[in-house]
This record gives structure tokens, sequence and C-alpha cells, in this order.
């Protein structure tokens, strides 16, 4: 693919050359316009200067004083010609510098007009200007004259060439000078890119951990969600190491009390705790298991729809619970979003929601609301079952907990950590229990979003 | 009560058939998920335990395929994944209850127990009509409060004609569903079961439980009384 530079770079240069010949091709033309009427001009003044000179002699015919103020007539060859004819297009009078030559004169039918033309003979150019009078020679004659002046293009086309040359020059220059400036101004905007890509080079390399420098308005956003999944992916890795650990340390206690059994040989003691350990061991794979497959908040992840979570784990255990013939209800704000993970936010309602369908006795009710943490937006998940509340002691137990399941623990109080290692540690929320006057526990979350 | 076993795993499905047998199950089982869905749609199941993590087609898929085809017999799940995500989506294709292995052998046989009952609508482990009364969990029968002595078959028939109690039962179904082996046409081995059950249960005729249709099977006469 193309780089960014090499793509500015050629659009640019095709805007710059179409732009620079359109100009060079206005000014050509323009200036060949203004030269043109130059020479026109020109060769008017050469037509009065003819007409000036121009006087009958005795025998009533038209004569043209020898002394012209033009030195170009005398010169044979010098590129202006000129020549008077009459009505029959006889020659009356040319101009010396035509002697020898046929310069293509052109002939005109207005009266009174000046005719200017281009003409051209074999490979010779040439401007022409014909002026057709009639002299009165006494008020009943009258004879009509054509003054016919031409002049080669040749000092026209070096004043044309000329220009050209120059102009084509300054446009180069010019086009120089663009291109230049363009190069660095493409440099200068396209460096904080170029930056980027050397930072996450170093980031690649393990030189550094995160973009660390200033960027502008367009990439801050960019950066900033990039330092956000490279620190989802570092806390990420290092959930899963610390479960590792955590999982093959609180493996080797139950696997020395099962050798230990199995090589005294005690029949029944023996098999009884190999199976307590196994359950130990169990307890404690599904306890790292659900911790590590957490996700957390991710950066660039969209919002999850509450209560369509919500539906999904209340139908399934409807479904579950059936024989139970619970009342399952929930109250939630419409369009309530959770910024965070789907499997999350499954993982803490269908365990709280499982435990309180299992100690309810009639009814198990989940409202979800958007309230403040500490002046900040936060979600609130609120949990009630009617059923005879979990006892302080299992409660402080499971809290008490640190993030290691070492020592003994009941079976149904991993939902409970599991969930609070989700909500503590991971969403930065609280958890709070509370025993209700009349029976039940009322658990509430809050997350700040 | 024939139950399909539908798990990949040899040993595990061995020793589960083993203990299902012997709780008086009629089991089929099944290695992999085609073999799975085909016997899913061939036999007269009550009840139907797949693992989700089958070598061919997922077990999602093949409960999937059984309800698009309107086969409705509860389906316990059995997976190795705890995560809620895998709960909503196995009992969302159509499961009714999971379990997460490892798990108890007791437990299984509890929500299987449960999925029967719930199956026919009865929402307590004790059926009870009139004095009659059938627990589930620990299989025995009293009659006015007073043990039956029942062999393993008299239970089955008894268990299968009280949870469906009000239903005329034809005699292919009810062998279908307590026998593992097709009986033969001409075999009288229902006829002794229920002439022996109607003895131990009412030997002064006065209650009369169990009718004979002519023709047509055997119905449960004394009302639910849940």
């Amino acid at each position: 693919m193309l780089s960014m530079n090499a793509r500015l770079l050629i659009a640019a240069s095709i805007v710059l050359a179409s732009f620079l010949s359109l100009t060079g091709l206005a000014l050509d033309k323009a200036f060949q316009r203004s030269v043109k009427n130059g020479v026109e001009e020109r060769l008017k003044t050469q037509i009065y200067l003819l007409l000036g000179a121009s006087d009958l002699n005795q025998d009533n015919e038209l004569r043209i004083s020898s002394r012209l103020a033009e030195a170009r007539y005398a010169t044979p060859g010098s590129g202006l010609y000129a020549r008077v004819v009459d009505k029959s297009s006889a020659v009356i009078w040319r101009s010396d510098s035509a002697l020898g030559l046929s310069p293509p004169f052109q002939a005109t039918s207005e009266l009174g007009e000046m005719f200017f033309s281009e003409v051209m003979l074999d490979t010779e150019e040439y401007f022409s200007m014909s002026f057709q009078i009639a002299w009165e020679i006494n008020p009943r004659q009258q004879e009509q004259y054509t003054f016919q002046v031409i002049e080669s293009k040749q000092s026209y086309n070096t004043q044309v060439n000329g220009f050209r040359r120059s102009m084509s020059g300054w446009l180069a220059v010019a086009a120089l000078i663009l291109l230049a400036v363009q190069g660095a101004i493409l440099r200068w905007s396209l460096a904080p890119l170029r930056r980027l890509a050397n930072e996450i080079v170093d980031i690649e390399e393990g030189r550094s951990e995160s973009v660390s420098g200033q960027y502008p308005a367009e990439l801050s956003s960019l950066t900033r969600n990039l330092n956000a999944l490279i620190h989802n992916s570092q806390q990420h890795l290092r959930r899963y190491r610390d479960a590792l650990g955590d999982l093959a340390h609180s493996i080797k206690t139950p696997l020395a009390v099962i050798r230990t059994s199995m090589q005294t040989g005690q029949a029944d003691k023996g098999q009884e705790s190999v199976t307590e350990q196994l359950q130990r061991i169990d307890q404690v794979v599904n306890y790292q298991l659900q911790k590590a497959a957490a996700s957390g908040r991710r950066a660039l992840s969209t919002p999850i729809e509450v209560q369509a979570v919500a539906e999904k784990i209340l139908n399934s255990l409807d479904k579950v619970y059936a024989s139970k013939s619970l009342s399952l209800e929930m109250e939630i704000e419409p369009g309530l979003r959770f910024n965070g993970d789907e499997g999350d936010l499954m993982e803490m309602l269908g365990n709280l929601l499982d435990n309180a369908c299992k100690w309810a006795s009639k009814s198990v009710m989940l409202k979800v609301y958007s309230g403040t943490i500490d002046g900040e937006r936060s979600i609130g998940l609120l949990i009630e079952d009617d059923g005879p509340g979990i006892p302080d002691q299992r409660l402080q137990q499971v809290l008490k907990r640190g993030g290691r399941l070492d020592s003994n623990v009941e079976g149904q109080g991993i939902g409970l950590a599991v969930v609070r290692d989700l909500v503590e540690e991971l969403y930065l929320g609280r958890l709070t229990f509370q025993q209700k006057q009349n029976g039940g526990t009322s658990i509430l979350i809050e997350i700040p979003q | 009560m024939r139950v399909l076993l539908l798990e990949d795993e040899d040993l595990l499905r061995d020793q589960i058939a083993e203990r299902l047998r012997k709780d008086g199950y009629a089991v089929e089982t099944a290695a992999n998920g085609a073999d799975g869905q085909f016997a899913g749609e061939e036999y007269p199941l009550d009840v139907a335990i797949v693992d989700i993590g089958l070598p061919d087609i997922s077990g999602i898929d093949v409960l999937q395929a059984w309800r698009k085809q309107g086969i409705s017999f509860p389906v316990l799940i059995l997976t190795a994944r705890g995560r809620w995500e895998d709960k909503v989506q196995g009992l969302e294709a159509g499961a009714d209850d999971y379990l997460v292995k490892p798990f108890h052998m007791e437990e299984l046989l509890a929500r299987l127990r449960a999925l029967v009952r719930r199956s026919s609508g009865w929402a307590d482990s004790v059926l009870s009509c009139g004095p009659i009364q059938l627990d589930t969990s620990s299989q025995s029968v009293t009659v006015n409060e007073n043990r039956m002595e029942l062999t393993a078959y008299e239970y089955k028939v008894m268990e299968y004609l009280m949870l469906h109690a009000g239903q005329v039962i034809s005699k292919t179904v009810l062998s279908e569903h307590i026998y593992e082996e097709e009986l033969d046409r001409d075999s009288n081995v229902l006829e002794v079961l229920i002439g022996r059950l109607r003895k131990k249960l009412d030997p002064d005729k006065t209650l009369n439980p169990i009718e004979t249709l002519r023709g047509r099977g055997y119905v449960f006469r004394l009302e639910r009384s849940q």
C-alpha cells in the first residue's frame, strides 16, 4: 500500500503541475495578444506615414515622396514592405525593401477600413495591413488607391519566444520552491504519526510500556485507547499469571494430603480424606477458572444493555428453579447500559441470583439503577431474596478471604467470592450485604461507570 | 424411565450408565453428536443427559436440532465450563437444567428425577394420589403410610403409571419406558407385574388404583393430591 506521505506528495504534485501549466498557458496567450496589438498599431502608423508622404503630381497621378521617415523601406529584405496599387491592381509604388521579392500583399474591398491579417507564404509568416482610399482629384473625378504594408513575423516570434523562455524559467523556480515547501509541510504534519510508530516499535521491543508523548487532537483518542488496550492486556497477563500461581499453590496442599493418605493406606479414613481433598481441588479449580475468565473493563468495548442480560439470566433461572415456583421480578431503568464485559455482568448477576433463588422461599427481586459513587456516575445492582439470610459467620468468611483460596471454604461461598473479586478488584466497585429485618438478604453491587 | 446418555468420555459414560441402570433407568448411550441426535429422534425417551463438548457436533447443536423438530423431552446438559455465559447459552438452546463437571452422581440423579417429575407436572419429589404415596428419591411406595415391599420392576411400573396418573398408557409405551430390551409381543410379563402390584397395593380391592382398558392399556385412576 502506498504510504500516506507518497499519496499526499503525488496528489499535491499533480495539483501543482496542472496549476502551473494553466498559469503558463494563460500568461502566454495574454502576452501574444498584447504583442499582436502592438504590431497592429505599428502597421496602422505605417499606413498613415505612407498617406502623409503621398501627393498628386502635375498629371494627377499619385506619388510617394522618396524621403520616408522609415529607414526599413529603403533597405532590401528588411522585413517591412509597402506598396500602393490602383483600382486595377496596377502597382503605382513599392518600397525599395521589396526589391526582387514578392511579399504576399493583401487586397481589401472595404473603402476607408484598415484590414489587418496574418498571412503565410511558403514558410515565411507575415502581418499585413491594407487600406483603401478614394482620392478626390477634382470635384468630378475620384481615384481609388490601396495602401498595403506587410511585416515579417520574425521579430514578433523572437519576442514571444524570449518571453516563453523567461516565463518557464520562473515557473520552474516557483514549482521547485512550492514542492520544497510542500514537502516540509508534509514532514511537519506527519511527524506525530512517525513518532507514534516509533513509540509502538519501542513498546513491541519492550523498551517502553505505554505511549507517553503529547499528540495532536486527531491522534489523542487513538493513543488513549492504545494505552488502555496495552494496560488491559498487561492486567490480563498479570491476572493469568497470578491465577496460575495461586492455582498451582492451592492444589499442592490437597495433593500432598492425598499422597500421604494413599501411602499410609488406611482404608476408610484414607478414602474419605481423598474424597474431601478432591472436592477441595475441584473448588479451587472452579474459583480460579472463573476468576481468570473475567475480562474486566476493556478499551473500545460497547456498553452492554443490562435489561437483555438480566432477562437471559432470569429466564434461565426460571427454568432451573421451575419446581420452586418462585416469583422472579426485575426492575431495571429502561435503556440502562453497563460499561464492561457482558460475560462479567452475567457472572455477577448469575451467581448472586442463583444464590438468591437457592435460598429464597417465594420471591427474588432484581433492581438495576444508575446512581453515583463519590460524585462519579455508577450503576447499582440490588438483589433481594426472602430466604433465611446468610449466617453472619459464613458471610465474614467469604468477605474476609483474600484472593487466594488456600484454606478450606464452603462450596456455596465460591460464587460469592468470585463476584466479590469481580466487583472489587476488576471494576473497583463496592459489594454490600444486608440482612433484612423480616428475613432474607439484600446484596448491593455498586460499580463506577 | 428411558434415558439417553450422550457423553464422549468412555469411562465417564460407562460409570454414569451403570449407576443409572442401578437406579432403575433403561439407558441408551451415544458417544458422539450424530449418534446422539439420531437416538433422540428415534427412541421414546423420558429424559436426556447431553455433554456439551462432543467431538463432532456440539451438544448445543444436537439440542437445538431436537427442539426445532418439536422433540420436547427434558434435557440436562453437562458442561465443563462453569461460566454463566455457557450456562445461559445451553438453557436458551432448550436445555432444562445444567450440571457443571465434575459433579456428584447423587446430584445428577436428583436433577434427573426432578426433570422427569416436572415434565409430567409433579412439583414435589413425593407423588401422592389418595392414600398412595410414591417417594421418587427413596424409591419407596406407601399405602396409608404402610411401606410396600416392591421389586425393582414393580416399582418402575408403579412410578411410570403414577407420574402419568390419569393418562392411558399402552402396553407398548409402558414396556418401552421400562425395559431396555424390546419385549416379546406375546409376552405377558406386564400383565403379571400389574397383577402382582394390584395384590400388594390393594389386597381388599377397595382402592382399585390401576384400571385395565381392554385393548388400550392401563390407567392410574386415583386423583393427584397435589
